[in-house]
């Protein structure tokens, strides 16, 4: 049967030399592959060439870098013998990457084989890099693996930088972007052209707009102030702190640190390396948007913990969270004045622009007979209620700001939420797909 | 006439609820539309799980009743079908008889409050 070898393709990086494990497969031999399925990754370094003397290395900070293989045409997949040695030798990067290395075969499906077999045969490169939320979180297997406060992938095509989805959501967001592996794949697989997409998990800060917005535009002062506010708490010796106390501080200083919405990134291209940035869209989710936030007595700050994070801190963090931030109550204004100033500080400082997951409204599992029992406002007590008023005003943000809305609400009611959105956060594969579409579509 | 108040199911894939408030007192007379009680129903049970999938319902009486036994106090779980609450439709009518019907209520899906048990221990 004709087939075509799949081949690695070109990765440069002036001044270094890519090196990578050996092939870990994610499916069997014979394996029938969609067009732009990931069939397999290998993890990536990028070393100083011999007698190149540098001050830095790429992708420093980004301890998981990762080059997941996909054939570009639909096939049979046929894994290579001694592409995987299996053990430490296909997590550690102890073998030279070479263009014209060849992993494995595709194999036509219908046996007439293709017009361009250079081209089926070039395997597609995504590229994956996830930045440690601590150096100590060696997690050494699987994709993208470990604790990252920052995960990140592209298709290796071309020789600009991509533009780049920032997710900022919650569950409902990751779900669809970062798919069922956790490494953006269904996304890549159905994008339609070039592009980077960022996660940036919520640990612990919950982004909803007010602390979005002060993460942006914090200080340097600002972040000192914090920061010794923060010792000062774990310090105390009336309640000595623990070790998930320090790991709860670790990771919310690292949140007060800096904005992802201003971060830039690296990019390694078949070209060579190249550099991008900001975000040029932000993912947001509606659901995060709490009437009820925390506000700092002295510094006033907003902060916003959804419960199981909060259940992570020791009880230090606890003490310092019900001693020095005061609870704030939020109006719908409040939330539609707090998404304004966000879109118009982040879009006039780096012209992103963003789309925001909305809520689902309905709910089978009620049966309300009369609503005379409920006080007015009745958002303030009826989720749903409450819901569809964030949606209307969701509605108003897109008729007066460039904002997408991924209509959650709508999927939900065709899919049926109870099958599809059970607890109305938390989506099923069917529906992560059709919100995935949408996001794709949004951003197209 | 006893009529008693047992958990519904609030959710097909639900084990148990847990009881967030409680609204009225044992002895006392509720009119058609006052508020029982809250409850969460955590998805993912007894085993913690990242995100958990739990929604609030509030449970409000559609019957004029006298109260006459809580059985469950915030704090603790329930199952569908546990008894929650004894009415009566007189105030001091005997309890040592069969219930006669279940209480009329109508099932609402609330946002989480601070008066919740859970907010107050976490």
């Amino acid at each position: 049967m004709r087939g075509v070898d799949l081949t690695l393709g070109p990765l440069a990086a002036e001044g270094f030399v890519v090196n990578r494990s050996g092939i870990q497969w994610l499916y069997e031999d014979g394996h029938v592959c969609r067009p732009n399925e990931v069939v397999a990754y290998c993890n990536v370094s990028l070393d100083p060439a011999p007698g190149v003397r540098t001050s830095g290395v790429p992708f420093a900070a980004e301890r998981e870098l990762q080059a997941a293989l996909a054939p570009r045409v639909a096939g049979r997949l046929r894994t290579g013998s001694g592409t995987s040695l299996g053990g430490h030798l296909d997590t550690l990067k102890a073998f030279p990457w070479e263009a014209d290395t060849v992993v494995g075969r595709l194999e036509p499906l219908d046996g007439a084989g293709w017009d361009t077999p250079d081209i089926a045969g070039a395997l597609r490169v995504l590229m994956l890099a996830g930045r440690r939320a601590t150096a100590l979180a060696d997690v050494l297997t699987g994709l993208l693996p470990g604790w990252h406060n920052r995960t990140r992938g592209w298709w290796c095509d071309g020789d600009t930088a991509p533009s780049t989805l920032l997710n900022l959501g919650i569950c409902d967001t990751d779900g669809p972007v970062s798919g069922d592996r956790g490494a953006f794949l269904e996304m890549f697989e159905h994008a339609a052209g070039p592009g980077q997409i960022v996660v940036v998990p919520n640990h612990p800060i919950a982004p909803c707009a007010p602390c979005l917005l002060e993460q942006f535009t914090r200080t340097p002062a600002e972040r000192q102030a914090i920061a010794a506010d923060l010792a000062t708490a774990l310090a105390d010796p009336a309640i000595p702190a623990t070790s998930d106390d320090w790991l709860f501080a670790g990771s919310f200083a690292a949140t007060v640190e800096s904005s992802p919405m201003r971060e830039t990134y690296e990019f390694l291209t078949p070209g060579g390396l190249r550099q991008g940035g900001p975000a040029e869209a932000v993912l947001l989710s509606l659901n995060v948007e709490s009437f009820n936030l925390m506000r700092h007595r002295t510094l006033g700050y907003h902060l916003h913990l959804l419960p199981f994070h909060r259940a992570a801190a020791g009880p230090a963090i606890r003490a310092w969270l019900a001693k020095s931030f005061e609870p704030v109550r939020r109006s719908l204004d409040d939330v539609r004045n707090d998404y304004l100033k966000l879109f118009d500080t982040v879009g006039g400082a780096t012209g992103g622009r963003f789309l925001i997951l909305n809520r689902m409204s309905t709910s089978g599992r009620e049966d309300i007979t009369s609503y005379m029992p409920f006080d007015a406002p009745m958002s303030h007590t009826l989720a749903n209620v409450a819901s569809k008023e964030m949606n209307l005003m969701l509605h108003d943000l897109a008729d007066a700001r460039d904002v997408a809305i991924i209509d959650v609400d709508a999927i939900a009611a065709e899919l049926g939420g109870a099958a599809h959105l059970p607890d109305g956060v938390h989506q099923s594969g069917t529906m992560q797909a059709v919100v995935r579409s949408e996001i794709l579509e949004a951003l197209a | 006439m006893l009529v008693e108040l047992k958990t519904p199911v609030f959710i097909p894939e639900m084990k148990t609820a847990l009881i967030e408030s409680v609204y009225c007192a044992e002895g006392s007379e509720l009119a058609m539309g006052t508020k029982l009680l809250d409850v969460s129903v955590d998805l993912s049970g007894a085993f913690a799980q990242n995100c958990p999938p739990i929604s609030y319902y509030r449970m409000v009486l559609r019957d004029r009743l006298w109260l006459r036994k809580l059985l469950l106090a915030p704090g603790e779980h329930c199952e569908p079908g546990d008894p929650i609450a004894l009415f009566s439709t007189e105030p001091d009518e005997p309890l040592d008889v069969a219930p006669a019907r279940a209480a009329r209520y109508m099932t609402a899906g609330i946002v989480y409050h601070e008066g919740m048990w859970s907010g107050r221990t976490a």
